[in-house]
């Protein structure tokens, strides 16, 4: 085969223009400086597109509803990924695969559930009657399982299977007909999808708000990602989910619950890739002390920390990005060591305080310092492409099509920045790189492994680099603990974050029409110091999530089959 | 134990469901099997510039098919195919060398894929792939004649997060296809039901009916307060239903090849980096049985996924980075040159031991991979440019003597539609065009 013609690189206009005209685009979504205390109602509502579960949410649901903690869901195709998260409506689609598994799992779980009858059942089935019992069970069973009740239709159906299953030649047990009524329900869309579809009564023009029951499912997947708890059902059933200060006050209740720790850790698992850790390998050459019984370390710390700083500390952004605290057992504080002021001992993770002229919030764990590089050396475009697209939303495009891309190779008489600083200063790349590599520049004290180095192939490690074309923390600094400062107090960062919040938690990218809910979610970010708990409640109150424009209802010629 | 010949002749008796077992509408013949087509995957390009053999076919000393060598005269090697539509598409080099490969159809506009943040305003978005693959083309068209167990089986092997860049198969436009990851589950999949009792299975299909039937109606009133796109949604899912409960009663033939493969299954760690070639060993086991089954005619397996990180640590490795990583170095690099060399090897290697399989699997005189034409497919030519010209396509089996294999040919620039109008003529399905119809005007010259 020829040899495909080599490209170096682009014209550096071509290269800045492609650069600096995504990273403008996030002022498109600002309004007014203002904040309307009352936003009329006709304003940031739109479709809610039904969305089917995810498998985290599946395994999360059966559980509460059957107590089933086998994660059935893990072996359905996994969900497609668009805007950083898995749960984006939008992209969620159905495949011939997906159905077959569906179908499987639900022989499963309810083949599982029938084996503990007697906590299944509302009813004796001897002292009430089968058909009675059977009746009672599909009444108070599919209410939780579709998250309202049942129209006297689907009652019915559900009926007629059981009255099948009891009169089939080779079945013909009550419990055979229980498990058929579980395994259709699993399989149902009204279990398989949320459809919050809004009340009939709109507020004004089409805008509609919530049924109750549908509040409670909003929360309770938002929240909780799973069905909702006997408390919101009971708030449902009186109807009491329909003001502000109601939905508020559960979402309050509702954060105080371990569910809502599984979601924090879902969230800040996609936000910050975290999956990246399990498959991160290094050189042994290079790193000798690099071990793949490190990876779940470098997890599990991150993750300890971010839920501590959330539900049990201040709860604040800054906190998760300064703090000089986190959480280590020996094996990990011994692989810190030094930067461990107050080091630990036995399996078991504990807080540490840290060296706070090195270590800083998040940013300077190991685990992403180690995920950010390459199995040789330290990544500084890898570092900063990440500071800039996770923690500062911009856009970076990929490198053009046709280019060669040769990351240096090993000097040992240079710096790795001093390598870096070659490659990009080729002014065919400078125009995106110059948004990247000067903030890897900074972190360059943490080698590919995340652990300190004073110096680099004999010589001292410069870690200043220029941040450049950001909305308010452009400057030099000199090391991640500088940095780390500047982007707490960025309102950059901070309009980032509640962002990533919006798309996770309302399951969609974030459109025109959603700026003055996000003007609101910012400013109540901001006036409460940035807490991470106050945003979360603050999303059940915007009109985002409060309203819905009604349903155009759907004629029958679409095509579909009655 | 039943035993029998589904196309080599004899059919044991003895049972009375045998008739119900075989795939409906087919007959058991004498002499050839049906045809079947069978995509393989690999990512980031390959060594363009050592890809191709030598003029006599002779891959005994070749530096990455050598392990081919017993099949060269069942291989046709393609020069100068190119992803002529990714060109026209939008989307970067990985999104549109996978979407457009078995679609020849541009990637659809959308607001699902992009790099970073993923806000309004953002003029870099993509959507899925823009039309519907070939393999699920010709399995359409083959279940016309006849419903075999699955209507297509598509493996992967760490194929991992859904995406543009993951998806090679289309119902449709939109419509990507997911693959089956998990070998444990796939053994349960495709052959729980050998050797079941007949009895125990007819319960579990009906018993299937009668649920699918009770979730069918819950749709139709579900989807009554449903707005236009949701209901699409739902439509979509309704068909899957339908289309499952349409295979309810298909149950494996069974065969003198045919039988419960035994398998080293990788239990919970398939998808751990260094479990790949147990997983794919796993995958292509299980394939060729599928195939030699019947369970389905048309099949792929995939191996990773466009911009494929995986470490090939089971591989002498120079620089020991992640496939992509390594795709990216210079034609210059010495060390990145040798790893890829190392990674396609491998490569070809495990196609050797899926021809091997097929070959050994004999139908009438034919074998299983004479009566198949298995495609081997990458969305690029070569890493580090993201070209999509000159795609290292190679053809094993002659598709029950279709192809005239045994060659190379170099076509300087035909666009790959032309191929895929080929593939679909050995399927005897003789389209005119395939997909984008400038880059599809009838079939490649010289391959049959």
């Amino acid at each position: 085969m020829p040899q495909g013609i080599k490209y170096v690189c682009l014209s550096s206009a071509l290269a800045l223009a492609a650069c600096t005209g995504s990273i403008g685009s996030r002022s498109d979504l600002r309004g007014d400086d203002v904040v309307n205390d009352t936003i009329a109602k006709s304003l940031c509502v739109v479709d809610t597109p039904i969305r089917r579960l995810t498998r985290f949410e599946y395994n999360n649901t059966v559980r509460d509803l059957l107590g089933d903690t086998t994660k059935p869901a893990d072996a359905l195709p996994p969900e497609e990924e668009v805007a950083g998260f898995n749960n984006q409506a939008g992209a969620l689609t159905s495949s011939d695969l997906l159905i077959e598994q569906y179908m499987k799992i639900a022989e499963a779980v309810s083949a599982r559930a029938i084996e503990d009858l007697q906590t299944l059942l509302p009813c004796d089935p001897v002292l009430d009657g089968e058909d009675a019992c059977a009746l009672a069970f599909i009444e108070t069973f599919g209410k939780r399982a579709f998250r309202r009740p049942l129209s006297p239709s689907e009652a019915t159906r559900f009926k007629a299977l059981f009255d099948w299953a009891v009169t089939d030649a080779n079945l013909g047990r009550f419990e055979d007909g229980i498990q058929l009524v579980i395994e259709a329900a699993l399989q149902s869309p009204s279990f398989l999808y949320r459809a919050e579809q809004g009340d009939e009564t709109p507020v004004e023009g089409d805008i509609v708000p919530f049924t109750s029951w549908e509040m409670a499912t909003k929360l309770s997947y938002m929240l909780w990602n799973s069905m909702p708890d006997a408390e919101l059902f009971a708030a449902a059933e009186a109807d009491e989910l329909r003001t502000q200060d109601q939905i508020a006050a559960q979402a309050a209740r509702m954060l105080e619950d371990d569910k809502a720790g599984d979601v924090i850790r879902n969230f800040h698992t996609q936000w910050l890739l975290l999956t990246h850790l399990d498959s991160v390998t290094k050189d042994n050459g290079v790193y000798p002390a690099f071990r793949e019984s490190l990876r779940p370390l470098w997890k599990e710390e991150i993750e300890r920390f971010i839920e501590h700083v959330i539900l049990e500390g201040d709860g604040s952004l800054q906190t998760l990005l300064t703090a000089n605290y986190s959480f280590m057992n020996e094996d990990l504080s011994s692989f810190y060591g030094e930067d461990v002021l107050s080091p630990v001992s036995g399996p078991e993770f504990q807080r540490v305080e840290l060296d706070p002229s090195r270590r800083a919030g998040l940013l300077s764990t190991a685990g992403l310092m180690a995920m950010h590089a390459n199995s040789n050396q330290s990544s500084p475009v890898f570092r900063g492409k990440f500071v800039r697209e996770q923690l500062m939303c911009n856009t970076l495009p990929p490198p053009p099509n046709d280019l060669v891309i040769e990351p240096p190779e090993l000097d040992p008489t240079k710096t790795t920045k001093e390598q870096f600083e070659e490659i990009g200063s080729n002014p065919a790349c400078s125009g995106c790189h110059t948004l990247m590599n000067p903030i890897g520049f900074i972190f360059e004290h943490y080698d590919g492994i995340g652990q300190w180095r004073d110096q680099q192939n004999g010589k001292d490690v410069d870690a200043t680099g220029d941040v450049v074309q950001t909305d308010d923390i452009d400057g030099t600094y000199d090391g991640a603990v500088e940095l780390a400062q500047a982007l707490a107090e960025s309102s950059q960062v901070q309009e980032c974050v509640s962002s990533q919040w919006f798309r996770f938690a309302y399951n969609r990218t974030v459109t025109q029409e959603d700026s003055c809910s996000l003007e609101q979610l910012n400013q109540v970010f901001a006036s409460s110091g940035f807490n991470i708990k106050a945003l979360l409640i603050e999303l059940t109150q915007t009109n985002a999530f409060l309203y819905r424009r009604a349903v155009e209802p759907n004629s029958d010629e679409t095509g579909g089959e009655q | 134990m039943l035993k029998g010949t589904i196309f080599g002749g004899t059919v044991a008796i003895g049972l009375p469901m045998l008739d119900a077992m075989l795939p409906r509408g087919a007959t058991a013949q004498t002499g050839a099997g049906p045809k079947r087509i069978v995509f393989w995957f690999t990512a980031n390009g390959t060594r363009q510039d050592i890809w191709s053999p030598a003029a006599s076919m002779d891959l005994s000393t070749h530096s990455l098919h050598a392990a081919l060598a017993p099949f060269a005269q069942k291989l046709i090697f393609l020069d100068g195919v190119d992803q002529s539509v990714a060109y026209d598409s939008i989307g970067d080099g990985h999104q549109t060398g996978m979407a457009c490969l078995l679609t020849n159809a541009e990637i659809l506009p959308g607001s699902l894929f992009c790099e970073g943040s993923c806000d309004a305003g953002n003029a870099q978005y993509v959507g899925w792939g823009g039309g519907q693959s070939v393999d699920q083309y010709l399995a359409d068209e083959i279940q016309k004649d006849v419903v075999t167990k699955f209507k297509s089986l598509e493996l992967g092997v760490q194929v991992r997060n859904a995406s543009v860049w993951s998806r090679m198969s289309y119902s449709g436009p939109d419509k990507p296809v997911p693959p089956r990851e998990d070998p444990n589950q796939n053994f349960n999949d495709f052959f729980s039901d050998l050797d079941s009792d007949p009895f125990a299975l007819q319960l579990i299909r009906r018993r299937r009916k009668s649920v699918l039937d009770a979730v069918m109606e819950d749709h139709a009133a579900f989807q009554q307060r449903l707005g236009y796109e949701d209901k699409q949604k739902l439509d979509k899912h309704l068909q899957s239903i339908r289309d499952l409960e349409g295979r309810l009663d298909v149950s494996t033939s069974f065969g003198e090849a045919c039988g419960k493969p035994e398998l080293a299954l990788p239990g919970g760690s398939y998808e751990q980096n260094d479990m790949y070639p147990v997983t794919g060993k796993a995958q292509m086991d299980m394939l060729v049985m599928a195939l030699a089954c019947d369970l389905t005619r048309v099949a792929s397996l995939q191996w990773s996924r466009s911009v494929s990180g995986v470490r090939f640590n089971w591989v002498p490795q120079t620089l020991g980075e992640g496939h992509h990583g390594l795709s990216h170095y210079g034609d210059g690099d010495a060390n990145a040159l040798a790893d890829l060399l190392e990674i396609n090897k491998w490569y070809s290697e495990q196609f050797a031991y899926l021809l091997g399989l097929m070959d050994g699997v004999q139908e009438g005189d034919n074998t299983l991979l004479d009566n198949t034409v298995v495609v081997w497919v990458n969305e690029l030519g070569k890493g580090n440019t993201h070209t999509r010209r000159d795609i290292p396509f190679m053809l094993a089996g002659s598709c029950g003597g279709y192809f005239n294999t045994g060659q190379h040919i170099d076509f300087g620039g035909e666009p790959h539609g032309k191929l895929l109008v080929s593939l679909a003529h050995a399927m005897d399905k003789p389209v005119d065009t395939f997909g984008a119809p400038q880059y599809s005007q009838g079939p490649l010259s010289g391959l049959t």
